[in-house]
């Protein structure tokens, strides 16, 4: 095992921000820490990179309990949400900050920033203030700062969160490639569940400071352990059929349609139009509300008003109790 | 929740580093002796002095404070309130004027306040004796009246015309930042512009105006200086406090009217400490708005501002106009010929005392910004035992009246352990802790804007402590020493309410110099005096803000 977070809790007086953190992390993999604000994910990679200690539990990297080194020691870089540029100091400044404790001479280091920067093709912008850089590129900077120091595990606190949603889906793309080709461990804090599906190796749902629960991508949106992991990774129908048990369907598992006999009939309330899906609210004869996702190409076009039949096409499994 | 809700999106850290070196410590603890020292011994002193008269708990001074002289605090509160509304209601109307309303020549008018709060005390006294005095140049040389300009009235005036720059810029620094669309929004929803100001803008500026008052309401307090020359036979405390130091050696009742002019100065201070609690003035300086306009005011709404910043701005200008021909006249009130003789005063003894003020003032400002400065650093990012109480012991120095603070360093430093009255390190020390409020206050404000995780990312790339505080804090500060340089430089260059207790003829400084010229009556000496400190600390000032300004572009470049 390369990184093992054994038991580590972080309390604040009477407040638990983490508890009871079990992880085990492979060499390579890429683990995204989900969940909403104040569930502790932040907390967790900050007692990872040293800046706040655990008040239990110890954290071992590489066979090494690194519990009480301090963040200077510590084989890990953290990337910030705001990326802590320092704002007094050049792109190649701020590259190169961290290969001076690392004994590497100057010449050397600023070779070896510039290497790194040309792999986010941000060379040229070597001795530009850091404060005159766009979003994105300071994010990348940050990123490139971090990674250049070679850590054994680098730590992403939210770095995704500040740009727009374009931006977002290139840069994380790109980090996904710079993962895969450099073969790092990483850490990635998320709240977009997207973010986490899409990156991840493994995903981590944490709710007030606990796991909720570990695993794959796939596995976790299709077999949620329960509902505050079903409705966190994505919008849910909680259903109850006829023999009175619940069940969850996604909405891109219901169908609607008239020509063919559905689980139950319902009537269309509402019709969203959002590029490549239309989302149509569905109000069933025994009085819920549900949503059914249709792919723009697909779409039946109903009105509001219209009666239609609602096709369940593939169950989730339900929630284990 | 609080924890979850704070941490999110913010830092690691909102306070506190989670390592802390012994030198670190060695540091801090020098630091909370030297405020103990400098601050909370002066002030105990000067309370032990006056309940302890020979050797026993005696309120013996008091009690004749209170059934002799009840009229002396009377005296000293009618005429602080008066110039604090006066000062307030005028500094709202030229604050209103430079955010509210259109008209050319709001850079000239921002200039005078920043003359006027860099000038030394006594030139609006000084200009009073010679415009308005018994020979003043337009009661009696051109209204040709034979007046008694001596009295309260005067004193109210005088202070209200020093003070009313310094309640602007407070002001004006909370007017920017009321939101500009709130007012919009009130107009649209149908509120005449007067009505705007009295219940959206003047509302969300009223901390600051407060603070203001605060301010001004202390200054008046503790200002001795202006009673003694236009007050005649009206005297107040602090006039009072002075005298019986300088004049009559009675520490004891000194040590009681310093005591009971603190009252009134404790009560202003706590609901500043409540104010300043939830905003921050000081530190962050006010500026001149620039951008997106404001609402309109109505037409008699910006006339009336307009009458009223105008008035103010050009009594200023005659008041260093008239300073500034007060230096070339021969016997102002007698004479007005031109001459150049007053410029010889300045020989010998008044010079050493010029150059002994810029020697010191550059001595206090550079250790008092640094001192200042690493204080906001320990109090803003390190989780430390007592800051509450270092936070709170450091501001007192902002409410203790400039005759208490004096006198309290001449009671605390006159006998061992401590025994330094009379030399130059107790004036510079005083000027010192004296100003040690606003320089923490700009550090904090530099600190506040600064993103914690710069720290933590430094020591996430593997930098110890010392290169933390040398890469990543130092650089950062710069902009907070200079500012706290140039405040502590400035004040110390033109205060006199404190160090005038504690210069001995081997420490004299210019401010000194010149507060013995006016009482003398020689007119002319005094205003070569008052002209020389106005254009020294200007010229420094300008100096460092441009320092502070041409860093900022480069920066931003």
């Amino acid at each position: 095992m390369f990184l093992e977070l054994r038991m580590v809790s972080k309390v604040y007086g009477a407040f638990a921000a983490v508890q009871n953190f079990d992880l085990k992390v492979n060499k390579g993999e890429l683990i995204c820490l989900l969940g909403p604000s104040g569930c502790g994910k932040s907390t967790t990679i900050g007692m990872i990179g040293g800046f706040i200690p655990p008040t239990q539990g110890r954290i071992i990297l590489d066979s090494r309990d690194i519990t009480e080194l301090p963040a200077n020691m510590r084989p890990t870089s953290t990337v910030f949400q705001n990326y802590a540029l320092f704002p007094h100091m050049s792109v190649i400044k701020n590259v190169v900050y961290g290969l001076k404790f690392a004994g590497i001479s100057r010449k050397k280091a600023r070779r070896k920033g510039k290497k790194y920067l040309d792999m986010v093709g941000l060379a040229e912008l070597c001795d530009h203030k850091v404060t005159r850089l766009s979003g994105g590129e300071q994010q990348r900077v940050a990123l490139i700062r971090s990674l250049v120091l070679e850590p054994k595990v680098l730590l992403l606190d939210e770095p995704l969160s500040n740009l727009d949603a374009k931006l977002r889906v290139g840069l994380r793309r790109e980090i996904k490639q710079i993962q895969s080709r450099t073969g790092i461990t990483m850490l990635y804090v998320t709240h977009d569940q997207e973010e986490a599906l899409g990156l991840a190796d493994r995903v981590v749902v944490m709710n007030e400071g606990r796991i909720e629960q570990t695993g794959p991508p796939e596995e976790i949106y299709k077999n949620p352990c329960n509902e505050f992991v079903t409705s966190f990774l994505g919008r849910a129908n909680f259903f109850k059929n006829k023999n009175g048990v619940h069940e969850i369907f996604r909405p891109e598992e219901l169908r609607l349609s008239t020509n063919e006999k559905g689980e139950c009939r319902g009537k269309v309330i509402q019709r969203q139009f959002s590029g490549n899906i239309v989302t149509y609210f569905v109000r069933s004869e025994s009085g819920e509300l549900l949503e059914a996702d249709m792919l723009s190409p697909h779409d039946p076009n109903y009105d509001i008003g219209d009666s239609v039949e609602i096709v369940f096409e593939k169950k989730t499994s339900p929630p284990n109790p | 929740m609080k924890y979850g809700e704070t941490r999110f999106g913010a830092s690691f850290f909102p306070k506190g580093a989670p390592f802390f070196p012994s030198g670190e410590k060695t540091l801090y603890f020098l630091i909370l002796a030297s405020v103990f020292i400098f601050i909370l011994w002066p002030i105990a002193a000067v309370l032990f002095k006056s309940i302890f008269i020979q050797g026993q708990v005696d309120f013996s001074e008091y009690i004749t404070l209170f059934r002799n002289k009840k009229y002396l605090l009377g005296n000293s509160v009618l005429v602080s309130s008066l110039a604090t509304f006066l000062s307030v209601v005028l500094g709202t109307c030229v604050a209103l004027y430079l955010t509210h309303c259109r008209g050319k020549g709001k850079k000239l008018i921002f200039g005078v306040l920043l003359l006027s709060i860099i000038s030394p005390p006594f030139v609006s006294s000084l200009v009073y004796i010679m415009l308005f005095g018994r020979r003043g140049l337009i009661t009696c040389k051109i209204l040709g009246l034979h007046l008694n300009p001596y009295g309260w009235h005067g004193i109210v005036l005088m202070q209200t015309a020093g003070f009313t720059a310094i309640a602007a810029l407070l002001i004006l620094g909370i007017l920017h930042r009321v939101d500009r669309n709130l007012e919009f929004s009130a107009h649209d929803l149908g509120a005449s512009t007067l009505t705007i100001l009295r219940s959206v803008t003047l509302p969300l500026a009223l901390p600051g105006i407060l603070v203001a008052g605060v301010v001004v309401f202390i200054r008046s307090l503790s200002d001795f200086g202006t009673p003694i020359i236009i007050g005649g036979k009206f005297t107040v405390l602090a006039t009072q406090a002075y005298l019986n130091v300088v004049g009559l050696y009675n520490m004891p009742r000194a040590a009681a009217m310093c005591m009971l002019l603190l009252l009134p100065a404790l009560v202003a201070f706590v609901i500043y400490r409540r104010i300043l609690g939830r905003f921050d003035y000081v530190g962050t300086g006010a500026q001149l708005e620039t951008g997106r306009k404001r609402i309109r005011l109505s037409r008699g709404i910006e006339i009336f501002l307009a009458l009223v910043t105008w008035g103010y701005i050009t009594f200023e200008i005659l008041k260093y106009g008239t300073i500034f021909a007060g230096a070339f006249t021969r016997t102002w009130g007698f004479d007005f010929t031109p001459t150049l003789a007053h410029l010889k005063t300045l020989s010998g003894t008044k010079l050493e005392s010029f150059f002994r003020s810029l020697r010191y003032a550059f001595m206090a400002g550079a250790i008092g910004a640094v001192l200042g400065v690493i204080i906001a650093y320990l109090l803003e990012r390190k989780k430390i035992a007592g800051g509450k109480a270092l936070d709170f012991i450091s501001d007192l120095p902002y409410i203790i009246p400039g005759p208490f603070f004096g006198i309290g360093y001449i009671l605390a430093f006159h006998h061992p352990p401590l025994m330094i009255t009379g030399t130059a390190f107790i004036v510079v020390v005083n000027c010192i802790y004296r100003q040690l409020p606003i320089s923490i206050k700009s550090g904090t404000a530099v600190l506040k804007q600064c993103d914690p995780n710069f720290e933590a990312a430094a020591r996430d790339l593997g930098a110890g402590e010392k290169n933390v505080i040398k890469d990543i804090v130092t650089p950062l500060m710069r902009p907070a020493v200079l500012i706290a340089f140039i405040n502590t430089f400035t004040m110390t260059m033109i205060t006199i309410g404190a160090i005038i207790f504690l210069v001995s003829p081997e420490t004299k400084v210019a401010t000194v110099d010149m507060f013995g010229e006016i009482k003398r009556g020689r007119i002319g000496a005094a205003s070569v005096l008052a002209n020389l400190i106005i254009v020294t600390v200007l010229a420094v000032n300008l100096l460092f803000s441009w320092l502070y300004v041409r860093k900022g572009k480069k920066d931003r470049d």
